[in-house]
């Protein structure tokens, strides 16, 4: 039986991954990176190390500053020649650590053959406890792209039966889970055995869309005959498949309570690239300090590259040759869910740099639009994985009626962006909706704290 | 909350847009109307071409006034209003006089969809609305149906088929397959069903438009017809039902009109445009009923959707292990 959830689009025909999953891998290893200690949306660090000090790769350089935030780490070795302050979009400050190089040296290179990236290795010794702990003191937060710390997710008090790991890699254009799973089959099966220790789960279903039948078909065979609690789910490919609660009401066949975790419904759900992480950190003593990025669309060498985490993004069009279009639009993440990160035609003007949860660089030549009328046809309502009305909610929202947003439960919104991307009248649905589920629960705070 | 507005827009997500815009699709529906206007022409003469020009050259220039007058954004290059003026032609026989059309396109563009916001805006059908009004004020102008060119005669004057078959005259004269393409008395877009299936099937390749809604219209519509019609229960003739009228062009064009039926319950909705329209087509004075079948639901459109409550994602949901 096909496994389904609400709603949905196709926003692709396949040829926009085809760009750069037959490419092989790219390492590049920059003289200097900028570590930002913001790795993640709401995540903020402290860093604790100064101008001038020696580090060493795989050092702790940031501790967690607030609740969402994770340790972070040196990812080259070299010495501390700055710490910028930045601001982000809501003008909260963080500090970004630079640290140039000081020696020539490969990323992958003076890596020793690593056991677990060949067999399943023996877990038996590894507690439920010393993993969880792994998990923070490695600084492993979620790889997909939402950048939540994970040790919080297992440190949950429900009881948890099922992991899921969402390999559905529904954003078109994105290929590095696709192409982490075909190198590292083995690293993430023993990181999924990892997480469903961490979680005395009774299984972990990798759930895959059928668009990459190929990667599903050999982690099959890694854990065939093998007795383990693992199952391969293959998907429809479907936007947005990857979402958790989709994933949930796709593969559970049941549907996440709202306002609560998937773990009320006994559910983790981490991505492929943080159960290879987990591998890493607790199999192969490395904290979260490199990443695959795809490097895509409107450049002359589209690719997934092996990098440190902090390496600049400009260099990475350098790297890939430059942009291919008149004026370029650069999304941080994928199409769908991704952030602008700058609209222009030279890349040296592009500022930002990888993040644990940078799954994709994607450049899109940068075309005009505006916003017409809406005529009501009901598209956004179809393909709307939450059951909303989100033509509704934007009058609301355009009327400033947050009340009536509530009604219309604008909270339930999970930003996928499926009612933009079908609008013909090319309305900013997804855009105000989000903000009146951001009004609602800052709203909702303050009554609460009252 | 401060929400960002137009050129402020340009950067947010997402960032790839299906390419299909509100011009587009109102530019399909006038596409999958021309085979249905060629055979009106093929049917009623040069008296359809005029009529159709003149209520799509109507409402064009009856938007494109308001907006400038109102200073509003200018949506009339949308094809919007060409879409309501040939349908509101469609919907009136080959005699209609001229300045009856135009009152119609003007009461169609101005009160039915400008008064209440424009495009996507109108609780009604503006087309509808249009010969609705023409029916109030002067029933007489689109009353005079017509034979047609090709019925071995002269264009002569002549009750439709469903007037016939209402006051159970004899209807023998027609073929089934007369009906069928369009060789009968009627409104000039209504008769020739074969052409107005083809513009259909158009719309539907093209995702315009889903058929559950059409379906859901004439099969109601042939159920209860079927049912009362005849002579006795369940005697009733579901072919001159379904072809002597303007069933197939309402069901088609009509009750997939979006911004008067509300998307997500419009199968309900057809529904209960069919149970009126059958209704009207059984027991009312009139013998067709698709425009005020279609015209009432548009009026329950809003009471429906907000009496059928949508399932939202985990909402009512409860914890489970």
């Amino acid at each position: 039986m096909k496994k389904y959830f609400h709603g949905g689009i196709h926003p692709a025909d396949g040829s926009d991954k085809l760009l750069s999953n037959q490419v092989p891998i790219r390492v590049y290893t920059p003289k200097s990176v900028e570590i930002s200690m913001k790795q993640s949306p709401n995540g903020f660090s402290k860093a604790i190390v100064k101008p001038g000090d020696k580090v060493s790769k795989g050092d702790l350089i940031g501790v967690p500053a607030n609740f969402s935030a994770a340790n972070v780490h040196a990812s080259v070795s070299g010495t501390v020649k700055d710490i910028i302050l930045a601001k982000d979009n809501f003008n909260r400050e963080y500090e970004i650590v630079v640290i140039e190089s000081d020696k020539e040296e490969d990323m992958i290179s003076n890596i020793p053959e690593r056991e677990y990236e060949k067999k399943l290795v023996d877990l038996s010794s590894y507690s439920k406890e010393e993993i969880i702990g792994k998990m923070k003191e490695g600084g492993l937060i979620g790889m997909g792209g939402a950048g939540f710390p994970t040790h919080i997710k297992y440190e949950t008090k429900e009881v948890i039966n099922y992991i899921l790991i969402n390999g559905a890699e529904c954003e078109p254009y994105l290929t590095c889970d696709h192409i982490l799973m075909k190198e590292h089959g083995y690293a993430i099966i023993n990181g999924v055995l990892l997480f469903v220790k961490a979680a005395n789960a009774k299984k972990a279903y990798i759930c895959i869309e059928d668009n990459k039948q190929d990667v599903a078909h050999e982690l099959e065979n890694i854990i065939s005959g093998k007795n383990l609690p693992i199952e391969i789910v293959i998907l429809p490919t479907r936007y947005p498949q990857g979402g958790e609660r989709q994933l949930v009401e796709a593969v559970l066949r049941t549907e996440v309570p709202a306002g609560e975790l998937p773990s009320s419904v006994g559910t983790i759900i981490n991505n492929v690239g943080t159960a290879k992480a987990m591998a890493d950190i607790v199999l192969g003593g490395v904290p979260v300090i490199s990443r695959l990025v795809t490097v895509t669309g409107k450049v002359n060498t589209p690719c997934n590259y092996l990098v440190p985490i902090g390496t600049r993004y400009s260099e990475l069009i350098e790297q890939s040759g430059g942009f291919t279009a008149e004026i370029c639009r650069v999304v941080e993440g994928g199409p769908m869910t991704g952030n602008c990160l700058f609209i222009g035609n030279n890349p040296k003007d592009l500022k930002g740099s990888v993040a644990k949860n940078t799954s994709g660089l994607l450049v899109l030549e940068d075309l005009p639009k505006s916003e017409s009328p809406c005529i009501r046809c009901g598209e956004c309502e179809r393909v709307c994985p939450a059951g909303l009305a989100p033509f509704k909610i934007d009058f609301a929202a355009i009327e400033g009626n947050i009340n009536l947003c509530e009604k219309l439960y604008a909270t339930e919104c999970i930003s996928c962006g499926c009612c933009s991307y079908v609008c013909p009248a090319k309305r900013e649905l997804a855009y105000r909706i989000t903000e009146a589920k951001n009004e609602i629960i800052r709203i909702r705070r303050e009554r609460g704290g009252k | 909350m401060k929400l960002k507005v137009a050129d402020q827009l340009h950067d947010v997500g997402p960032h790839i847009r299906m390419n299909r815009t509100t011009k587009e699709i109102m530019q399909d529906v006038v596409i999958a109307l021309i085979p249905a206007f060629l055979g009106s022409i093929y049917f009623f003469g040069i008296k359809a071409l005029i009529l159709v020009m003149t209520a799509v050259t109507t409402c064009v220039i009856s938007e494109y006034i308001w907006q400038k007058l109102r200073k509003e954004p200018l949506t009339v290059s949308d094809w919007s209003a060409v879409v309501t003026g040939i349908l509101l032609a469609f919907n009136v026989p080959a005699t209609t006089p001229v300045w009856a059309v135009m009152v119609a396109s003007v009461f169609a563009i101005i009160v039915a969809k400008q008064f209440f916001g424009g495009i996507g805006s109108n609780f009604a059908n503006p087309a509808l609305m249009g010969r609705a009004l023409l029916l109030f004020l002067w029933p007489a102008s689109i009353s005079g149906y017509v034979s047609t060119y090709h019925a071995g005669a002269d264009a002569v004057s002549s009750a439709t088929v469903l007037g016939l078959y209402k006051s159970g005259s004899q209807i023998s004269q027609f073929s089934k397959w007369d009906m069928f393409i369009g060789n009968i008395p009627g409104c000039i877009g209504e008769t020739s069903k074969l052409l107005l299936l083809i513009g259909f099937a158009y719309l539907c390749y093209r995702r315009v438009v889903n058929i559950s809604t059409t379906a859901a219209y004439i099969l109601t519509v042939l159920l209860v017809t079927f049912i009362f019609s005849g002579e006795g229960l369940f005697k009733g003739d579901i072919l001159v039902n379904l072809l002597s009228g303007g069933l197939i062009l309402g069901a088609c064009y009509m009750m997939t009109d979006y911004a008067s039926v509300a998307p997500r319950v419009k199968v309900t909705l057809a529904v209960i445009a069919g149970l009126i329209t059958a209704g009207i087509r059984l027991w009312g004075m009139l013998p067709e009923g698709v425009s005020y079948g279609i015209l009432a639901a548009n009026c329950l459109s809003g009471l429906v959707d907000n009496l059928i409550k949508p399932h939202i994602y985990g909402v009512n949901v409860k914890k489970s292990k």
